[in-house]
């Protein structure tokens, strides 16, 4: 149970309280707390999905979605390398004579208004669930501060797809990354013994931990030691959650 | 065997490891063995900061429920935290009921039977990025070599984070962080489904993945990941190790 989160965690839930109250779509609110949480131009989140490849999920700007598309178009692009690596990609001069990486995406990317670009995979352990990427219209590096905030705000992007792919509402989602432990190993365990007991990968496993969690008022760590203790499993035959 | 020896060849196989199939939760989790070996202390343990700023557990001598726990506690408050904040060892802390700075972790730590705490920094060049965290289950004051050779360790397991690399690159080093809270994870993902696929308990299933990944000369975090994603069946790893031949 949470009951210190840092500073820089309470900033970017505090960014998505404040997205909440002035409206705007779903999804869409993530990525502009990314791109203002970051300091960047702008952010896109992109998952992956079952047939390979990513789909866009949300753009802080025209100008994000456009480079969201262009690495549709050409397979190739900071996102896409992120996810596929599983770790984290830097272009820090996206338009230079000498830049070989991605010969296709950098010049219409350059065409698009960015100079720099950044991806960094939303994992959660074995589970990736996709990108987030970040583009600057000036270039240069991330510095070291802003990095490390590109790394927590992966993160926390990350739960929060989760939750929304559990049904959390959406303005309990904020509330929802501040009760629950940035790592517990009761919940992690949990997911990888409910996807062998339910047939299903360890990223569907922790959805449906979190999605019970949510039907049933208690938190993804209080599920996840009852599992752990042998106390709650899932059943395939019924996908229902049975006691013993 | 006589702790010289046991310690140089554990700054040994350290340095073989860094060049070959570096795997960093297994290096962490080789230091704090060689931790409770070489020093009077019963667990040890390391957690490292995460980029949003808290520490989280990374490796340690034990796998044991009652263990882990204490570490993960410490991400909110205790001796890690103390240490890292400050970025200054914390030695000898004997524990005590009731604990105004630790009220949950001190009441946990004795009912697991340890009696004192020390926390030693992990630090390069004025940074702090974790802690390593040792337990002991009885009184007394930590030895003076003890805590230079603790240290050591210490000083050890940050240049293993780094990967012997000279230059503290900030990016690097956020890579490497990131890279090491994500793989332990996956492991506890991986214990997971071993655990459940052979319904041995978590703590004989992290040995077999370690086992598994040393008898066929991969990494730990490797094995994990495959069992994860299914490309290794969490029923079919070696349950044990097998003698160098």
């Amino acid at each position: 149970m949470r009951i210190v989160a840092t500073d820089r965690l309470l900033a970017i839930l505090s960014l998505m309280r404040k997205q909440v109250s002035t409206g705007g779509e779903r999804g869409g609110r993530l990525c502009t707390v990314a791109a203002e949480f970051t300091e960047q131009s702008g952010a896109g989140i992109a998952l992956a999905s079952e047939r390979g490849g990513l789909t866009s999920m949300c753009a802080s700007n025209s100008v994000a979605q456009r480079l969201m598309d262009l690495e549709d178009t050409f397979g190739e692009g900071p996102g896409v390398d992120a996810s596929s690596s599983s770790a984290a990609i830097e272009e820090a001069e996206l338009v230079s004579p000498t830049s070989s990486r991605w010969l296709a995406y950098s010049p219409a990317a350059g065409a698009a208004g960015a100079r720099a670009v950044f991806g960094f995979p939303l994992c959660i352990g074995a589970i990736c669930l996709g990108a987030l990427s970040l583009y600057r219209d000036r270039p240069g590096a991330l510095t070291d501060a802003q990095a490390s905030d590109a790394y927590l705000m992966a993160s926390v992007a990350a739960r929060a797809v989760l939750a929304m792919q559990a049904g959390a509402p959406q303005d309990a989602i904020a509330d929802e990354l501040v009760r629950e432990a940035t790592f517990d190993f009761a919940v992690h365990q949990a997911a990888g013994m409910v996807s062998v007991q339910g047939s299903m990968s360890v990223g569907d496993a922790l959805v449906a931990l979190r999605a019970h969690a949510f039907a049933n008022d208690s938190t993804s760590s209080e599920l996840a030691v009852r599992i752990v203790a042998r106390d709650l499993r899932y059943d395939p035959a019924t996908c229902e959650w049975r006691d013993g | 065997m006589a702790r010289e020896s046991l310690l140089i060849s554990t700054l040994v196989e350290l340095a073989d490891s860094l060049v070959d199939n570096f795997d960093v939760i297994d290096v962490l989790t080789v230091l704090s063995d060689r931790c409770v070996e070489a020093i009077d202390v019963d667990a040890a343990g390391v957690m490292l900061a995460s980029p949003g700023g808290e520490l989280q557990f990374v490796a340690s001598s034990s796998e044991s429920m009652r263990v882990l726990e204490l570490f993960q506690i410490q991400a909110d408050e205790g001796p890690c935290v103390d240490c890292f904040k400050d970025g200054s060892p914390i030695i000898n802390q004997a524990l005590k009921v009731p604990d105004m700075r630790w009220p949950r972790f001190t009441p946990r730590a004795i009912s697991q039977g340890f009696q004192s705490v020390h926390c030693l920094p992990l630090r390069l060049r004025g940074r702090t990025i974790g802690a390593l965290n040792l337990f002991r289950t009885e009184q007394g004051p930590f030895d003076a070599d003890d805590v230079i050779v603790a240290q050591g360790l210490a000083d050890v397991a940050t240049i293993a984070i780094l990967q012997h690399r000279t230059s503290l690159d900030a990016s690097l080093l956020n890579d490497q962080l990131s890279n090491a809270l994500n793989s332990r994870i996956i492991i506890e993902q991986a214990k997971g489904k071993v655990s459940q696929s052979t319904t041995c308990d978590m703590d004989q299933a992290f040995g077999r993945l370690r086992s598994h990944a040393r008898n066929h000369n991969l990494g730990l975090t490797a094995v994990a990941r495959s069992v994860v994603d299914g490309t290794l069946d969490a029923n079919g790893l070696d349950q044990v190790r097998k003698p160098k031949s």
